[in-house]
């Protein structure tokens, strides 16, 4: 022990030298900061006015290609924000400050952030020229670097990437399924017939999420492959549940004799869950006895479910529900529990 | 007899080297991965895509759950807060948990509550008695759960997880203040990798001192008293810097009751919460990860560092040695019951690293720094040691504590800039001193006391915080700082 004080002493001014320059440096940044701050805000304030002239038409897009860099902070936060024509203009402004073409060259830039950054200007510019780089980032070695690439596609609109999105689901250097769900949805309607075929053909990942996008857009045409998806016994418990879920807000009364089998058959809790919220919201009278007999289900998810369906159905699932209610066994609970939650000002409103 | 004195002193005194030098260098460690995460994340703000995540319809719906016992004091500022959520589908489900003040009179009236019949989602055991479950009537999405109190959290919990309808649930505790976009942020993760993202953490931030509106908080500010003053700098280093390393490492063992959302599914998959637990939270994060990983289920427990909630924290130190005794107390349960993960590689970095790292030096730590100052003080009367020997191991102790500190400002001043004012930042940086003169020596005594609990196996007592709210008196008189 009383080998210690050398270098103990010299390790303990070394770390106090070190905090005493890390607090300085605190103390630097912060006034540093509140100035800038202070200068960018008096900036913004000065060429927002200017960037709504140049929207007007009264200014062009060359008298504001020497303002101050802060201009592209103002121009990116609106552009999101505007369409069309505006929009073009905005994509002007950035196009003649050299702001495209260093995002362009920043896609292979050493930092990670550096490429996502780019790539997410470049998908905010809502131009296609890009798309083929921006693939190619799909495999970048960094996900945030993926991650931001997929959005970017998804915001410059090119359907021509959506099977390389698809691909990114399972491949080596994957994608998270909502980040590739979420660029398909942005791409829009452009995009369904690759996502039909994507649920007929695709991996498991991709099945499951094309046959969820093509039910958040209601695509009636995707009625018989969500069927036969929901039907295959073979397929995997995800496509099946997202194929269900998909009908149900399709509507499709057609998909109405397939969802009703898998509601009172299907082992899955989940999927059970699935198909009776899904007859729910197609309200289709024909399947209230196989809602009825899923509020005889021993998972209490599958029956509350079943409930909840029933009490959408007008009149006559509410009808069924009554009965049920004052019925003895376990759908009762279930069932009152429905109509009450349908009628929210009248508490209660069934007796057992 | 005074050789054998002098052996025991002497290897006391280099097991409290080492522990310090292991503690400091695998602290020093974390704090780098931590602040190297932070300082990537800071390049990507503002290309975040949180407007993306709101507008998409990929986004799921969120049962916020806050348990509630005599929360009279802030209540109405947390639900204005969590109803206020700039988030597209959510429900809150307050469980009041047997108060005896006017938390839930004060619900019913600006609420308008009405009673409604229970509709369970789920049957997780629930030891207090479910007496009533009601509906606001304001429009608002909001669903209170009246419950007898058996003094634990998990069970009001539980209770509330019985009735959430959507498919991730969020716990916020009864005195915090969520930021607008706090679910919108913590939820991103789940939004973008719904197959394998089972809970996500946001940063929580103590609130003291703050000011408030209706629920929103205005601007941070520290509050006069130091006993809170460092308990902001303990929050700081080990929200901003501490789990974002662990989480860096894949081996974030807790994320915090105060703001914490999970998958509901996996949740009730692994039985609710302990309903014995003192460390609920994290004893819920653990279990979740035993579960996944004994069944070859992939996921990741994510924290997000941009999130941020804002709660109280004690302002005595009566309060404080409760509170931090029972996190002891249930640390130390939740390290007797997960026994077989520590060190056990099949568990991955979380029995490898997090577990480890807790027994050692945050259960143990407490044992290890006053038997260490009891030896140093024996040295010294022996003369085994010089004084001088003896000062500059503390000086260099505290030294490498203060950094720690400085590196947390730091990152907060460069990252987050949340405290505006200078003399915030000045009173943080005279915190990370004060905090060695008394602090740190009571906390281990108060960890001490709660690890000998845990070792008694005494039963566990949830003792509800007394609040001190967010908003003054009178009413009228808003925009005004928690008191003190």
């Amino acid at each position: 022990m009383t080998l210690l004080p050398g270098p103990v002493v010299l390790t303990s001014t070394a770390v106090t030298g070190l905090v005493v320059l890390l607090l300085l440096s605190v103390g630097g940044v912060h006034v540093a900061r509140r100035r800038r701050e202070r200068r960018n805000a008096a900036r913004r304030a000065e060429l927002t006015p200017l960037v709504y002239t140049l929207l007007d038409g009264t200014e062009t897009v060359q008298s504001l290609a020497d303002a101050p860099a802060v201009l592209d902070d103002v121009v990116l936060h609106l552009l999101p924000q505007l369409r069309g024509n505006d929009r073009q203009v905005l994509r002007d402004v950035l196009v003649a400050r050299g702001v495209v073409d260093r995002a362009a060259a920043d896609l292979s830039a050493r930092a990670p952030w550096r490429r996502g950054r780019a790539a997410m200007l470049l998908g905010a510019t809502g131009s296609t020229r890009h798309t083929h780089d921006l693939v190619t980032l799909l495999e970048d070695r960094s996900p945030d670097v993926r991650s931001a690439a997929a959005r970017a596609i998804g915001k410059a609109g090119d359907v021509g990437a959506v099977p390389h999105l698809l691909a990114s689901l399972t491949s080596a250097r994957h994608l998270p399924s909502g980040i590739v769900g979420m660029a398909l949805l942005d791409l829009g309607t452009p995009a369904l017939p690759a996502l039909r075929t994507a649920l007929e053909t695709g991996s498991a990942r991709a099945r499951a999420l094309s046959a969820g996008l093509l039910g958040l857009h209601g695509d009636v045409p995707a009625t018989p492959a969500l069927t036969a998806a929901l039907e295959d016994d073979a397929s995997p418990a995800e496509v099946r549940r997202a194929a269900a879920a998909a009908l149900g807000r399709i509507g499709a009364p057609q998909a109405g004799t397939a969802l009703s089998r898998v509601a009172v058959l299907g082992g899955d809790p989940a999927l059970r869950q699935a198909a009776a919220e899904a007859l729910g919201r197609i309200g289709d009278p024909d399947c209230i006895p196989a809602l009825v007999a899923g509020m005889a289900a021993a998972d209490l998810r599958v029956r509350t479910t079943c409930a909840d369906a029933l009490a959408a159905i007008t009149p006559e699932g509410r009808d069924r529900l009554r009965t049920l209610a004052t019925s003895d066994g376990p759908a009762a609970g279930a069932a009152v529990a429905a109509l009450d939650a349908v009628s929210p000002f009248r508490p209660l409103a069934v007796a057992r | 007899m005074r050789e054998l004195l002098v052996d025991a002193v002497f290897v006391a005194n280099w097991a409290l080297l080492a522990h310090v030098a292991l503690f400091h260098l695998v602290t020093v460690l974390l704090v780098l991965a931590g602040a190297r995460r932070v300082w990537r994340n800071r390049h990507w703000r503002g290309v975040e895509g949180h407007d993306e995540t709101f507008a998409s319809p990929l986004t799921p719906a969120v049962s916020i759950l806050v348990p509630a016992h005599d929360e009279e004091a802030g209540i109405l500022d947390t639900l204005s807060a969590v109803l206020g959520q700039k988030y597209p589908a959510f429900e809150a489900v307050l469980v009041d948990d047997g108060s005896t003040d006017r938390t839930f009179d004060l619900v019913a009236e600006r609420y308008a509550l009405r009673e409604v019949t229970p509709r369970p989602t789920a049957d997780l055991p629930v030891d207090g008695e479910v007496l009533s479950v009601h509906r606001a009537t304001t429009g608002d999405p909001l669903t209170v759960i009246r419950k007898t109190s058996v003094g634990r959290r998990s069970d009001a919990l539980n209770a509330a997880l019985n009735h959430a309808r959507h498919p991730l649930v969020c716990m916020v505790d009864g005195d915090s203040l969520l930021e607008t976009e706090a679910l919108l942020q913590v939820s991103r993760p789940f939004v973008e990798d719904p197959d394998n993202v089972v809970a996500s953490g946001g940063v929580i931030r103590a609130a003291n001192g703050s000011l408030t509106d209706r629920g929103t908080l205005l601007e941070p500010r520290l509050s006069r008293r130091w006993v809170v003053r460092v308990q902001v700098l303990e929050y700081l280093r080990s929200f901003l810097l501490g789990r974002t390393g662990w989480a860096d490492a894949h081996a974030l063992l807790i994320i915090s009751g105060a703001f914490g959302l999970f998958r509901r599914d996996v949740v009730l998959e692994v039985g609710g919460l302990d309903p014995l637990s003192l460390a609920e939270d994290a004893e819920l994060v653990v279990t979740i990860q035993e579960h996944l990983r004994r069944n070859r289920r992939p996921h990741r427990v994510v924290f997000v560092p941009q999130t941020v909630c804002w709660t109280e924290v004690p302002e005595s130190w009566q309060v404080l040695g409760r509170q931090r005794k029972r996190w002891s107390h249930g640390l130390g349960q939740l390290l007797w019951k997960h026994r077989r993960m520590i060190g056990n590689p099949r568990f991955g970095p979380i029995g490898m690293l997090a577990l480890p790292f807790f027994l050692l030096f945050e259960l143990l730590g407490p044992v290890v720094e006053l038997v260490g100052l009891a030896a140093v003080a024996t040295s010294l009367v022996l003369g085994l040691v010089q004084p001088a020997v003896a000062g500059a191991v503390l000086v260099l102790a505290v030294a490498l504590g203060v950094l720690l500190s400085a590196t947390a400002i730091a990152v907060e001043e460069v990252s987050y800039h949340r405290y505006g004012r200078g003399r915030d930042l000045l009173s943080l940086m005279g915190a990370a001193v004060v905090e060695h003169l008394w602090f740190r020596w009571a906390h281990s005594w108060y960890r001490l006391r709660g690890l000998v609990a845990a070792l008694t196996r005494r039963t566990p007592v949830w003792t509800a915080m007394p609040r001190v709210g967010f908003a003054a008196d009178p009413p009228s008189d808003r925009l005004v700082p928690v008191r003190p």
